[in-house]
């Protein structure tokens, strides 16, 4: 039989029970769709995530104290560190150090900020004058703190814009002073809108100079070191440096963890990935559902068309014809919910992303071509038993079967 | 020149532990060109008879050579592709397909036919036999009515065309009359006779004995065995 009377066949057959074509349908269009929407979901979140982190400038280097056996991209443990971080851990690596741009001691704490009645708890940051470069800060007013000033342990703040809402309200807060805990900071910046990034809200904080901060804090050690590297390229070159010069500092032991943009990024990539892939994985199985609602219909379809394949092997059908006729029934319903399912899904991840423009998850063609196929793979398995029965169907039984 | 040559055939079912002879023992000749009624008791084999010479079962044993084939040899599709090229069958219960027009049900065997001749049909080729068939029956003005918009006699007259499109040496007829009024059951007998005037051979199973009159050779069974082979003089 020839495969364009094999498909007019199926196509019949199945436009001549519309209702029970398209609930067949409906089960596999469910499950293709939601492989397709779960995925772009996954990718559109992976890609928002990625592009947050890459706000804060891809040449980051995270130098965090204390090591730990295995081998991680999110640092080690707190406080597992034999030897202290300290600001001349900073300053030799700023002076030794050919590929950093800018490197920073970090130390940080939570402390109660007051100006006249109004009180509020902020995060408090201490850095030296180099820290905005690393991190991409944006001074709206006045200026970051100098390196004068924290050499000298001037008591000087830069305050995130919520803090000088909060407690200046209208007022101008540069010039004026706040108390933090008992200290009193004179305010020499006010931080542009910057909104969150991974996680802080840039909004929210303070940053004051390392050597008051450690005075504040009560610290003689750092909490860790921040530096940027001069170049993308220049960053395998500059945590090398780092590492040597460190290592040098603590008679050859390497008592410390360096981790770079890069390397949270592919973590995450991969931790994202696999939610993806595993999410995805829970939705192809409810596309083994629909697969077997097509496999039901079909044991039907054989059964109440028993005498019509008793008919066509009494004029000359052989048994693969038959196989052939009941597949291409089986894979014409697979074609079609592959088609609807893949085709709506996308449609629909493209119609969000009109709405939502900043989360882009509109279905990449990876998984669209690849759903479709399993789509129709799954009709495929689940319609060979019911057309293998088919064909195996003794012709005068079939003839007689009423 | 002989069409069909039956030996020792037998023909056993199950039922239980029993076995029932439907075909037993029958030996038989059956030479191109004649027009055969197989007439019987009911129960007494005819029809199992006439789908073993057709070729829609196969015996338990014996041997039966169509032409030089020794058809219980064959494989189902080999069986298959024989019954498309060389058969066609009329059924008491016509066994049309119900949602298909008289001309699609026509064309149904031309679609299966591997035979060099007709296998390169095009669709329009095929078409257009199909056409021919029923206008050999008379139905050219019924071609696009599906079954039930049919009275009886014109569907077994679209079972016939189905039967002759693929121009079969053998016509296969089972009670083929017997559902159909007097009327048409005549017509539909002319149509036999005219086609045995063409050198086509008709084997019909009937218990109307007015009907088995018409024929030119008639096989009485009894018990699965044949009591009497009688031909008209």
């Amino acid at each position: 039989m020839r495969l364009k009377e094999t498909a007019r066949l199926s196509v019949e057959s199945l436009l001549a029970q519309k209702l029970r074509t398209a609930l067949t349908v409906l089960g596999m269009v469910i499950g293709v769709g939601a492989v397709v929407l779960l995925v772009s979901l996954g990718q559109g979140a992976k890609n928002y995530v990625l592009k947050e982190f890459e706000g804060l400038g891809t040449n980051l280097i995270v130098i965090q104290p204390g090591k730990s056996d295995k081998k991680t991209h999110f640092g080690p443990p707190v406080g597992a560190a034999q030897r202290k971080m300290t600001t001349a851990d900073v300053a030799a690596i700023e002076r030794k150090a050919l590929n950093i741009k800018a490197v920073s001691g970090l130390i940080l704490g939570t402390v109660s900020a007051r100006h006249e009645d109004s009180i509020s708890n902020i995060t408090v940051f201490g850095t030296n004058e180099q820290f905005p470069e690393i991190l991409s800060i944006l001074i709206g007013r006045g200026e970051y703190f100098s390196r004068e000033e924290d050499e000298y342990r001037r008591r000087v703040v830069v305050i995130g814009r919520n803090i000088a809402e909060d407690l200046f309200g209208d007022d101008e807060p540069l010039g004026r002073s706040i108390k933090l805990n008992e200290s009193e900071f004179k305010i020499v910046g006010v931080l542009a809108p910057m909104g969150n990034k991974v996680g802080l809200n840039f909004d929210e904080l303070a940053f004051i100079p390392t050597q008051a901060a450690l005075k504040l804090f009560n610290e003689d050690k750092l909490f860790g070191i921040r530096a940027t590297a001069s170049s993308r390229e220049g960053m395998d070159d500059a945590v090398a440096e780092i590492s040597e010069i460190l290592k040098e500092r603590r008679d050859g032991e390497e008592d410390f963890t360096i981790i770079t943009q890069i390397s949270m990024m592919e973590s995450l990539n991969t931790i994202l990935s696999m939610l993806t892939y595993v999410l995805a994985a829970i939705a192809a199985i409810s596309m083994v559902v629909g697969g077997i609602g097509i496999m039901n219909i079909m044991w039907v379809s054989v059964v109440e068309r028993t005498q019509e394949i008793g008919i066509r092997r009494a004029v000359g059908a052989r048994r693969r014809d038959i196989l052939q006729q009941f597949l291409a029934e089986a894979i014409g319903l697979s074609v079609l919910s592959g088609g609807v399912g893949v085709g709506g899904a996308t449609l629909l991840t493209y119609a969000l992303h009109l709405f939502l423009p900043s989360f882009d998850m509109r279905a990449p063609w990876w998984i669209v071509v690849p759903a479709f196929l399993l789509a129709l793979l799954v009709g495929i398995v689940f319609g060979v038993a019911p057309a293998w029965r088919a064909s195996r169907i003794e012709t005068l039984d079939a003839l007689r079967y009423e | 020149m002989t069409l069909m040559q039956l030996s020792n055939l037998c023909k056993v079912f199950h039922r239980g532990d029993e076995e029932i002879f439907a075909i037993r023992d029958l030996s038989l000749t059956i030479t191109e060109g004649e027009f055969i009624a197989i007439t019987g008791a009911s129960g007494s084999g005819k029809s199992t008879l006439l789908y073993l010479l057709g070729l829609l079962d196969t015996p338990t044993s014996g041997q039966y050579h169509l032409r030089d084939k020794a058809t219980h040899l064959l494989s189902d599709d080999e069986r298959a592709e024989l019954r498309n090229a060389f058969m066609g069958f009329v059924f008491q219960s016509f066994h049309l397909l119900p949602r298909a027009t008289a001309l699609r049900n026509v064309m149904m065997p031309l679609v299966y036919s591997t035979a060099a001749s007709s296998s390169a049909l095009n669709e329009q080729q095929q078409r257009e036999r199909a056409e021919a068939a029923l206008r050999i029956v008379g139905l050219q003005d019924r071609m696009l009515h599906v079954p039930n918009q049919l009275s009886g006699g014109q569907r077994q007259r679209v079972a016939i065309a189905r039967a002759i499109v693929n121009s079969p040496r053998v016509l296969f007829a089972d009670e083929p009359t017997g559902n159909l009024d007097s009327k048409s059951g005549k017509e539909v007998l002319a149509l036999f006779e005219r086609l045995h005037s063409e050198g086509v051979t008709v084997i019909m199973v009937t218990h109307d004995p007015s009907i088995a009159e018409r024929a030119h050779r008639r096989l009485v069974l009894g018990d699965g065995a044949l009591i009497e082979d009688r031909h008209a003089s």
